[in-house]
């Protein structure tokens, strides 16, 4: 790491201390959603791009999305439950703990761990439809976050990768979000040195573009 | 100047000290010249290795298409000649056979002509690279061919073209040990990059520029160069020799051992010759004395003795560089495998040279005290009358002065770090003072001891006889064991740490996110009786209340809060960890959440027990408190968790399995297949070329190791048996008289046993508190690596020292035991 890079790393990282000191004035975050009455939850299941990999809760797309919608009156909380490096099977195995979170929205963008292993996209789509199974079986609406797979993985690969979200969205009467990283992906400006991951500028657009999808999903004041 | 016969008829005389001094000027010579051969090698082929192991000069790098700055920039270099290049790209794509529609997630290397610049991708035809992989050709890794039921020359789709398989790859350079390939390597030819269609918007690819420079000695200038023109943050430039690499760590560790472990010899062979050569001028006393007394000058005895000195010394040095030669015959034969075998290891002019001159400083240093101080013997000494003499004075503060310095110049000179340097003579010092409080003590100690039986009474006034060289003999022992001690025990450390960690058995195959309802499954289709670790994933969210900024974390190079863990939960510990605080995992007595923290954590973050970590596991906050801290033997590739929660806490929590297991080469591809087509959502990791591989270096490297740990145990040895002759003078008239006053032959014997019995047990002792220190120091501050006492180890070299110690004192012995005391006292009569 050259010199001036790290420079630049501890203005970065001062950057976020002064937000983190703007923050905690009010209690811890965790704290408020506990404390404060909500109409209403949703919970953001995936991987490492719901997580927020490599950045602070605070930047990854549920919890902007949250501010977003406290912002404009809705008092709802978004739970983060992603978890980096899961798979569409991980997220199965799983659905029973994301339905003792109370959900009335799940925002389900899974699938892209799978995509980079290979995985056949047929099995990744029969998980899906039967976390969508489930959780719509407990009333829960859910929105899907549609992904693509990079394109080095091969055409015949990708195509058959990235027609499951609108095949399932269409099978099972769902919101669907066509593509969950549109104008994200491929910007070395939005995203890590990975390549892979959003940074938080990436996040807020990501936050905007599922806005509107999550009002159609019946967000209430 | 001095008298030649006297010269050779007083090497004669005393035929025992003399061989010991050879012997110690010997080995001195033998560890310096290997050693110095042995570290050039390594450090050339390293730096060579360096090269090959990214296969150029520079190595440009990035996730996303090279800017335009940087292309330009290289592409000026290039048209001034300075540098040639080659583009590799790096991606995982999944491939089909044509016929049998089968497809697998590859590994591909898309390669422009030229690479590698620096050694070569071994194909299993045995033809070159170069010349196989043309446009329309991939070569691909066996289990490629396996996993698809493809052969030679069938055809493989990739991306949007088809490719005709030519060749088996069994090594390629940059690749040396790629933990976590998720599938088989496929080289393909830049030819045809473009009609794969693969690399372009919306791809994943590492994009790499392999770069030779023309003129070797620019090479940084020009990496500086091309520096100013990267992205930062994205675009890498790295020299082969500023890549970080694991492997570099490890042989930086083994040089640094080695050199101390050349070193120390060198000052254990050095006291070995100073006592060698004050047995011998002991023995001589009373002939110098004659020698004065009949008017022989301090300067004459001076110069002769200094003769004795540099003749045995010479043959001394002669015998270690004809081992030297010898041993250069042995060890192709031990480094076979682990140096590339290009490297010769032969002995240059310069490493010879280089041993004479410290062979002959050494023996300098070490000898010039006690001839020196044969200016007080006084003739009088003909008459028996052993008397004190003056030990702080000006030319001992000055030899101590000088063997110092030449230790430190030594340790600046082989490490490179003055640092070190002043850390190792610091330690010398303290360990001679250590040893010399230690001797006190001791001395002490078996001055209080009055023991009823007989045998040990005398054996222990036999230690304060006058004229016994009790405490510079229990000095001696202490300090020369106390570094034998530390170095085996280090040695035993780094063994443990990173030659046992890579056992061949180790587990070869991984399996990854095996979900809780195919548990039962997978484990009948696998049918290895195995563990299967629960994984449940979380972050670290606060410690005591406290938030962890990730980003701030992770900007640590090192293992960080940041990141996301495997958290796992039960209720035992695992067989290679153990509690070091805390007691027990968990408490009974506790309510609430508990979690047993690995102590690798806190190096993370300064944690104790009873603390609070609140861990956020899928949107869930969940707070617990620290009951234990454990640690792992950690056996490399063998899974370990830094969190471990009880049973019942986690056992509901979203979770995935984990397995790790051996299997035989043969069975690998039908096991893998078997388990895809079943479970298509379990990742499996073949690890068995990079086990194969570390299992094969590492114990080359424990074999190494142990060679060079020999030397310094040798000089030990002549150490031991030097310091022991030293008393022998004194013990004959001692036996004499036990024999004239009517003792057997056995109580004489069983009386010297007793006496080197303490002498043994009390040094061995000492030294090895000291050793457990020194070696604990030296793991974790020098070399970082966990250390460990070596109970069984420890007791094993105090007993062996000791038995040592009592063998070699009445093998010195028996020849005075069988003469019949007549002849001893004839003798002293006649002098």
């Amino acid at each position: 790491m050259t010199k001036s890079f790290q420079y630049v790393a501890v203005l970065v990282a001062l950057g976020c201390l002064f937000c983190g000191c703007e923050k905690q004035t009010s209690p811890a975050p965790v704290a408020t959603q506990e404390q404060t009455p909500v109409t209403g939850t949703i919970v953001a299941v995936g991987d490492s791009l719901t997580a927020g990999y490599g950045l602070n809760e605070a930047d990854a797309y549920p919890a902007q999305l949250e501010k977003k919608l406290r912002a404009a009156g809705y008092r709802w909380r978004v739970v983060n439950a992603g978890i980096s490096g899961e798979t569409s099977s991980g997220a199965l195995s799983r659905v029973a703990w994301v339905l003792r979170l109370k959900p009335d929205i799940v925002i389900l963008e899974t699938g892209a761990n799978d995509g980079l292993r290979g995985i056949d996209p047929q099995v990744t789509k029969k998980n899906i439809a039967e976390i969508v199974r489930i959780l719509k079986e407990q009333q829960v609406t859910v929105v899907l976050a549609g992904m693509r797979m990079v394109t080095s993985m091969g055409r015949e690969y990708t195509s058959a990768f990235a027609a499951i979200y609108p095949e399932l969205a269409k099978q099972y009467d769902l919101i669907l979000i066509p593509f969950f990283l549109q104008g994200v992906a491929g910007d070395p400006g939005l995203n890590q040195s990975d390549g892979l991951h959003p940074v938080a500028g990436g996040y807020r657009i990501i936050a905007d573009m599922i806005y509107p999808y999550v009002l159609q999903a019946g967000v209430k004041k | 100047m001095f008298n030649a016969r006297l010269l050779f008829r007083q090497i004669r005389g005393a035929v025992r000290q003399s061989t010991v001094f050879v012997l110690c000027v010997a080995l001195s010579v033998v560890t310096l010249v290997s050693l110095g051969s042995f570290s050039r090698s390594v450090h050339s082929s390293l730096l060579r290795d360096a090269r090959v192991l990214h296969a150029a000069d520079i190595i440009l790098s990035s996730h996303s298409p090279f800017s335009p700055a940087l292309t330009q920039a290289v592409a000026g270099a290039e048209q001034r000649h300075e540098l040639t290049t080659a583009r590799v790209y790096e991606f995982y794509s999944v491939v089909r056979a044509m016929d049998n529609k089968a497809s697998l997630l590859s590994d591909l290397k898309v390669v422009a002509p030229g690479y590698p610049f620096y050694g070569s991708v071994k194909l299993a035809s045995g033809r070159a690279f170069s010349t196989v992989l043309a446009a329309g050709s991939v070569i691909v890794e066996q289990q490629l061919l396996d996993r698809l039921h493809l052969r030679l020359g069938d055809r493989l789709r990739i991306g949007s073209t088809v490719l005709t398989i030519r060749d088996i790859v069994e090594a390629e350079p940059d690749r040396p040990v790629n933990l976590f390939a998720l599938g088989p390597r496929i080289f393909v030819a830049a030819a045809d990059l473009a009609a794969l269609k693969l690399v372009g918007t919306g791809s994943r690819v590492n994009y790499s520029i392999l770069v030779k420079v023309n003129d070797q000695q620019g090479i940084d200038r020009v990496a500086k160069e091309l520096g100013r023109s990267a992205v930062k943050g994205r675009e890498r430039v790295e020299t082969y020799r500023t890549a970080s690499s694991g492997v570099k760590r490890f042989f930086d560790n083994l040089l640094f051992f080695l050199n101390l472990i050349g070193i120390f010899t060198l000052l254990l062979a050095g006291i070995g010759i100073q006592s060698s050569l004050a047995a011998l001028l002991q023995e001589q006393e009373r002939t110098i004395a004659i020698m004065k007394a009949l008017g022989a000058g301090s300067r004459f005895i001076f110069r002769h003795y200094i003769a004795v000195a540099l003749m045995l010394g010479l043959v001394g040095t002669l015998c270690g560089l004809v081992a030297s030669f010898l041993l250069q015959m042995l060890l192709p034969e031990l480094f076979s495998g682990l140096l590339p075998d290009s490297v010769e290891l032969t002995i240059s002019g310069s490493a010879v040279a280089e041993g004479l001159i410290l062979g002959f400083m050494v023996v300098f240093l070490f000898t010039i005290l006690p001839i020196y101080r044969l200016r007080e013997l006084k003739p009088r000494a003909i008459f028996g009358k052993d008397e004190q003499r003056l030990v702080r004075n000006r030319p001992v503060w000055f030899t101590a002065g000088a063997v110092l310095l030449f230790l430190l110049v030594m340790v600046v000179w082989r490490i490179r770090e003055v640092k070190t340097g002043l850390y190792f003579v610091f330690g010398v010092c303290t360990l001679i003072l250590v040893s010399l409080l230690c001797a006190e003590g001791i001395m002490w100690l078996l001055r209080q001891q009055q023991p009823r039986n007989l045998i040990l009474r005398q054996a222990l006034k036999g230690l304060f006889r006058p004229g016994n060289a009790t405490r510079s003999t229990i000095v001696t022992l202490t300090a020369s064991l106390a570094v034998i001690f530390s170095i085996t025990l280090v040695e035993k450390n780094l063994d443990t740490t990173f030659v046992q960690s890579y056992p061949p058995s180790s587990p070869n195959l991984y399996f990854i996110d095996i979900q809780p309802g195919q548990k039962a499954d997978f484990a009948r289709l696998l049918n290895i009786d195995t563990i299967y670790y629960p994984i449940v994933r979380g972050s670290v969210i606060a410690v005591n209340g406290v938030q962890v900024d990730r980003e701030k974390e992770r900007q640590k190079r090192s293992d960080n809060l940041g990141r996301e863990f495997n958290l796992t939960y039960r209720d035992q510990l695992l067989q290679d960890e153990r509690i070091v605080a805390g007691g027990a995992l968990f408490r009974k007595e506790w309510s609430g959440l508990q979690v047993s923290v690995l102590d690798t954590v806190l190096k993370m973050r300064d944690l104790h027990i009873g603390d609070t970590i609140t861990f956020r596991i899928q949107g869930l906050p969940l707070s617990a408190r620290i009951t234990s801290i454990r640690t792992s033997s950690r056996q490399a590739l063998q899974p370990y968790f830094y969190f471990v929660f009880p049973d019942q806490d986690l056992k509901d929590a979203p979770q995935t399995y984990f397995a790790a297991v051996r299997v035989d080469r043969q069975r690998i591809a039908s096991l893998q297949n078997r388990i895809v087509t079943r479970f298509p959502n379990v990742t499996v990791i073949n690890l068995t070329e990079t086990v194969a591989i570390f299992a094969r270096i590492m114990e080359k490297l424990s074999t190494i190791i142990r060679f060079f740990t020999l030397f310094s145990v040798i000089a030990g040895v002549l150490i031991v048996v030097s310091s022991v002759i030293a008393t022998r003078t004194a013990r004959i008239r001692e036996a004499v008289f036990y024999t004239i006053l009517g003792a057997r032959s056995r109580f004489v014997l069983a009386t010297f046993a007793a006496e080197n019995l303490f002498l043994g047990l009390a040094s061995a002792a000492s030294a090895l508190v000291l050793a457990q220190t020194g070696s604990w120091i030296i793991c974790r501050f020098a070399l970082e690596v966990p250390c460990q006492p070596f109970a069984a180890v420890s007791l094993a070299m105090v007993l062996t020292t000791t038995l040592l110690i009592i063998a070699v004192g009445l093998a010195a012995s028996l020849s005075v035991l069988r003469a019949k005391p007549a002849v001893f006292l004839r003798e002293q009569a006649e002098e």
